[in-house]
């Protein structure tokens, strides 16, 4: 899965600008979903901002490992040498439209599952045990839910969880599929 | 002792001594444990080890050679958290960092990419190892696990997170290398700086060599496979060899040869992107007058990306004529038969960019 390299060969390509541009894209994301967090749960603004840094970094994490576990299949072989044209000389190959429509809502889907599931770990990791110990945990929600009316504010900060989570992801993408369309504008034409 | 301080002090240079008295003695402090239980006593105890496993061997060297490693662990990280130092902005110590390199260096020490792996894991190791104390409170003796603070449970997240996407970054620059490696034309063909236009996604270096190794090679075999099968053969055979209804499957039989020829020799630079690396040959007469010679024109075609739109080939130029030949026949008589001579032009290979596509369409 991970890659090595020569290090006693010189350097021949460094994605510096793709480290910039996830670096640009955390940057855009964070705030965004950070105050959508801190609207709709009603966290404090440190608390939204770390939930919104940890969700974006891991998943920033946990995508880039499965590209790489990716890359390494006979999946990828078709797509690499087109990919490699992209990123270095910017040509889209033909046809590419049905794949990156279906890779996109992959990633939006998969990022949307991944975030969630990291919103839920964070808050744990941020409650203390004692407290932990008396509320349900996530799996009987449904049980509960049924018997109780505590039960019930539980399913429904469950699914609020869910639909915050969905808006921070929407907007956050949002704002990245703009930072990307203004690059692509940019290319198209060079004197903006 | 005494009669160096005596002249140093005739001389008026007692500052000089001092300072030297002083510094010996900060060296002797640094490096001489101030008792058993010390962090200098691992480290002399892992150089120890180091140097019992190189006087072993087998499996008791890689065990002595493990606690050599525990100790130098142990000891750089007991000697950086005595006094911390932090990383400008953040809340890792130095001390983790160095730590952290060490443990990572240890960790893939056997693996044949180990120094690549112990960079790309180092950020990572060396979070990990910034979060540990954090869950653990009181001195040497008394240890007792606690959970963080509220504070400190979010920045070490923040950290390990932060860290991990460095490692991701590095492994990045990992993935765009190994695909460069695997296809080193891409990088062709090399214009002059000023005329290239910046690339904003990756940061291409000016490779050592001006010229596509692989372009060179498959042209080489190119000439020499078409050598083998034409230089030699009776005329006749040569030229139906070279009639355009057969040429184009002729070729692909010779590129098919050339490419397992290659693949036979192993060579593992540029192994895959032979698939991108078409032959073409072009035949025409060099003077209407004289139709039996021929021009042959050699090209090996790099259908792949490339920095040129269309992409660029090499290509060589040979001629081969039809030569007389007598041969003894049985009876004593000679007859005479003609015979394929090819040479080719020992110029360097030229090397241009594709200008009209549709040439080497197939």
């Amino acid at each position: 899965m991970f890659e090595g390299f020569d290090p006693t060969s010189s350097f021949q390509i460094f994605p510096f600008g793709i480290i910039l541009f996830d670096f640009l894209f955390l940057l855009v994301a964070i705030p965004v979903e950070a105050y959508i967090l801190n609207r709709r749960l009603k966290f404090d603004k440190r608390t939204s901002s770390f939930y919104a840094i940890s969700m974006n970094v891991f998943s920033n994490v946990i995508g880039w490992v499965i590209f790489f576990i990716i890359e390494r299949t006979p999946i990828f072989d078709s797509y690499r040498i087109g990919i490699i044209n992209y990123i270095l000389y910017n040509r889209l190959p033909e046809n590419f439209s049905p794949t990156i429509i279906l890779v996109g809502f992959t990633t939006f889907f998969g990022t949307l599952i991944v975030k969630f599931g990291l919103l839920r770990l964070m808050i744990i990791s941020l409650s203390d045990p004692g407290d932990k110990a008396a509320e349900p945990e996530p799996e009987d929600t449904i049980l509960l839910m049924r018997k109780s009316r505590r039960g019930k504010r539980v399913a429904w900060q469950s699914t609020s969880l869910l639909t915050t989570t969905l808006l921070a992801t929407a907007l956050s993408y949002t704002a990245i599929t703009l930072v990307v369309l203004f690059r692509a504008l940019t290319l198209a034409n060079p004197q903006l | 002792m005494g009669v160096l301080k005596e002249t140093a002090d005739l001389l008026g240079l007692a500052f000089l001594f001092d300072f030297l008295k002083d510094t010996i003695e900060s060296i002797r402090k640094f490096f001489v444990p101030p008792k058993a239980y010390s962090w200098q006593t691992l480290i002399y105890l892992s150089l120890f080890s180091w140097l019992m496993s190189y006087l072993a061997d087998g499996s008791v060297q890689d065990i002595i050679a493990f606690f050599g490693w525990a100790f130098l662990i142990t000891g750089t990280s007991w000697y950086t958290t005595d006094k911390p130092l932090y990383v400008p902005g953040t809340i890792m110590p130095v001390g983790a960092v160095i730590t952290g390199g060490i443990v990572s260096i240890f960790a893939f020490q056997n693996d044949e990419q180990m120094i690549a792996r112990t960079i790309i894991f180092w950020p990572t190791i060396s979070a990990l190892i910034t979060a540990v104390p954090e869950f653990f409170e009181g001195s040497g003796t008394d240890v007792k696990t606690q959970l963080p603070k509220l504070e400190d449970r979010e920045s070490v997240i923040a950290l390990i997170g932060c860290c991990m996407l460095l490692s991701c970054w590095l492994n990045l620059y990992g993935v765009t290398d190994a695909w460069l490696n695997n296809y080193p034309s891409v990088k062709y063909p090399i214009y002059p700086k000023e005329d290239v236009k910046p690339n904003d996604l990756v940061t291409l270096f000016e490779p050592t060599d001006r010229n596509p190794t692989n372009g060179l090679l498959m042209l080489s075999k190119f000439q020499l496979a078409l050598e083998t099968k034409l230089n030699g053969k009776p005329w006749g055979e040569a030229e139906k060899w070279l009639k355009p209804r057969n040429l184009a499957t002729n070729v692909q039989d010779l590129e098919t040869r050339v490419k397992n020829n290659i693949e036979q020799q192993n060579i593992d630079n540029g192994f895959l992107e032979q698939e991108f690396w078409d032959l073409k040959l072009e035949v025409s007469s060099i003077d209407p007058k004289d139709p039996d010679s021929y021009r042959l024109d050699l090209f090996t075609v790099w259908k792949g990306p490339s920095a040129a739109k269309n992409g660029f080939y090499l290509s060589k130029s040979c001629q081969i004529a039809p030569i007389s030949e007598s041969i003894e026949v049985i009876g004593g008589r000679s007859q005479k038969t003609l015979f394929a001579e090819m040479e080719c032009s020992s110029d360097k290979p030229t090397y241009t960019t594709v200008k009209n596509p549709e040439r080497f369409e197939n």
